[in-house]
């Protein structure tokens, strides 16, 4: 047999040099990532490339404040990608709440949810700064230490203890049938 | 027997190989068309790299795995079949029927992979694409007929041979005519901008391929790449005269400067795509039969008459 591990800094580079985004804009910092993939900050000299198919994609970015709405959606896209997967946080927000710190409504910590690997904190970030936490993210996965995928399917039981407490048990089929009384009962809202 | 087997290997790696470099080409001109720098000329074959190296992947059953393979491997065949200079395999029986229906056979395995899949994204992507397909076949038809008409044979090679002795085919009046409409369709073929839609980033969110992740979009990154060889070099055999070079003494020689100049036409194929591509925004899936059916068809069917004429 081959032994692959011969192939593996092959392999690492291309990790890190064609890493997929998610096109998952959450918040104001959606805003933030047309600038860094147009003429000025072209991000696709790193081999970096916006992606509508969480199927595909390498890397997903928080980009700003998650409700817990978009937690249940953010969770669901980041359990559909393939095994190595990055996330890279984006702005005040996702690390501590931000400005929404007594928000009733705004997740403080994702780090309690999803793995998170490089935080960038601002609010909003410049471009240079998202850059810059790419560049961290290409040398973590150089060095094998960008390793949320792995610590998020070694400790899924406390992920998921965190994401059951915040949304109840079963919250993943209740969602999912969220609007099927709504769509037979005509005008009655559904769960939520 | 060893001999085919090498030269079946040899098209192979350089089919593969040039169509990667192909993608990196279209992402480096369209970056620099956008006025960015766009990413090194390697980098299909990084992202194939990536992709082929994921360590979860996901299946949806039988269906799914084999739809992949069956389009890899209807692209090989095409390969195999098209002259590629003076090296070919399966040359003497490749006409043009059998190579543009060789053509259209991997889109349909990537249909049942799709429809397989079960995502409704992937269902939309597959009409559209099914659509598409029905669409582009009235222009091809007409085109592959003015041809065959002009030459009075099916044949590829003997095509490309009857170019050495009467010039390329696009100098004669209503091989032109064939050859814009044969260009047209080939933007749906490329899967390029104006006719897209079977893929439409952004707006069905990838379409068929939404759900393909891992290794099933690592074959599919190799099937493009071959397709992408496959087809600018057919257009470049039937239409831009081929690549057969007899000036050396050397067949060695000939040999290598026939693919250097078949490289050169495939490249000036992709390119016409390629600012085709960046240039126009993408039609929506009725306005895009109605083109086929109207604009392409009524030059290529022109062109057919002339050449039976």
């Amino acid at each position: 047999m081959v032994d692959w591990r011969l192939f593996d800094p092959l392999i690492e580079y291309a990790r890190k040099r064609s890493m997929w985004i998610v096109a998952f804009c959450t918040g104001c910092g959606g805003i933030e990532m047309p600038p860094l993939a147009t003429a000025r900050y072209d991000f696709e000299r790193f081999g970096i490339m916006p992606n509508p198919a969480p199927r595909m994609a390498d890397l997903f970015l928080i980009t700003g404040y998650v409700t817990p709405k978009t937690l249940k959606r953010i969770i669901i896209t980041y359990e559909m990608q393939p095994d190595p997967k990055y996330v890279l946080a984006h702005g005040s927000c996702p690390l501590n709440g931000g400005i929404y710190w007594d928000a009733y409504n705004a997740i403080k910590h994702l780090d309690k949810y999803i793995p998170v690997d490089v935080a960038i904190a601002g609010c909003m970030p410049r471009p240079e700064a998202v850059m810059d936490g790419i560049q961290k993210m290409m040398e973590l996965i150089e060095t094998g230490k960008a390793d949320g995928w792995k610590r998020y399917r070694e400790n899924y039981e406390y992920y998921r203890k965190n994401q059951d407490e915040l949304f109840g048990e079963g919250w993943r089929e209740r969602t999912a049938r969220m609007w099927i009384p709504w769509l037979m009962k005509g005008n009655n809202r559904g769960e939520e | 027997m060893i001999e085919t087997a090498l030269k079946v290997l040899f098209i192979l790696l350089y089919a593969t190989f040039v169509g990667f470099m192909f993608m990196g080409i279209i992402r480096i001109v369209t970056a620099r068309i956008h006025r960015r720098v766009g990413p090194p000329i390697y980098q299909p074959i990084l992202d194939t790299i990536k992709l082929l190296s994921k360590e979860s992947n996901i299946t949806h059953g039988f269906i799914y795995d084999f739809g992949i393979l069956y389009a890899v491997g209807a692209t090989i065949l095409a390969v195999m079949f098209i002259p590629l200079g003076s090296i070919g395999v399966l040359r003497a029986y490749g006409d043009l029927i059998l190579i543009t229906f060789l053509l259209e056979i991997p889109m349909l395995g990537i249909m049942f992979a799709a429809m397989s899949s079960g995502n409704p994204w992937a269902g939309i992507g597959a009409q559209r694409a099914l659509l598409t397909l029905l669409a582009i076949q009235v222009p091809l038809g007409f085109a592959v007929i003015a041809l065959a008409e002009y030459y009075g044979t099916f044949s590829t090679y003997e095509i490309v041979m009857a170019q050495q002795i009467s010039g390329w085919s696009i100098a004669h009046f209503p091989l032109l005519l064939a050859a814009i409409a044969y260009d047209l369709v080939l933007q749906a073929m490329f899967g390029k901008e104006p006719f897209d839609i079977m893929i439409a980033p952004g707006e069905i969110s990838l379409g068929p391929m939404v759900e393909f992740g891992g290794k099933h979009m690592g074959l599919l990154n190799i099937q493009h790449a071959i397709a992408l060889f496959a087809e600018t070099l057919f257009f470049s055999n039937i239409f831009l005269g081929g690549g057969v070079v007899t000036a050396f003494s050397s067949p060695v020689l000939n040999t290598i400067a026939g693919l250097l100049v078949l490289l050169v036409k495939q490249i000036a194929v992709l390119l016409v795509a390629t600012f085709m591509a960046a240039i126009f925004p993408r039609f929506t899936i009725d306005q895009a039969a109605k083109f086929y059916w109207k604009w392409p068809t009524i030059i290529a069917a022109l062109g057919a008459i002339l050449a039976s004429l």
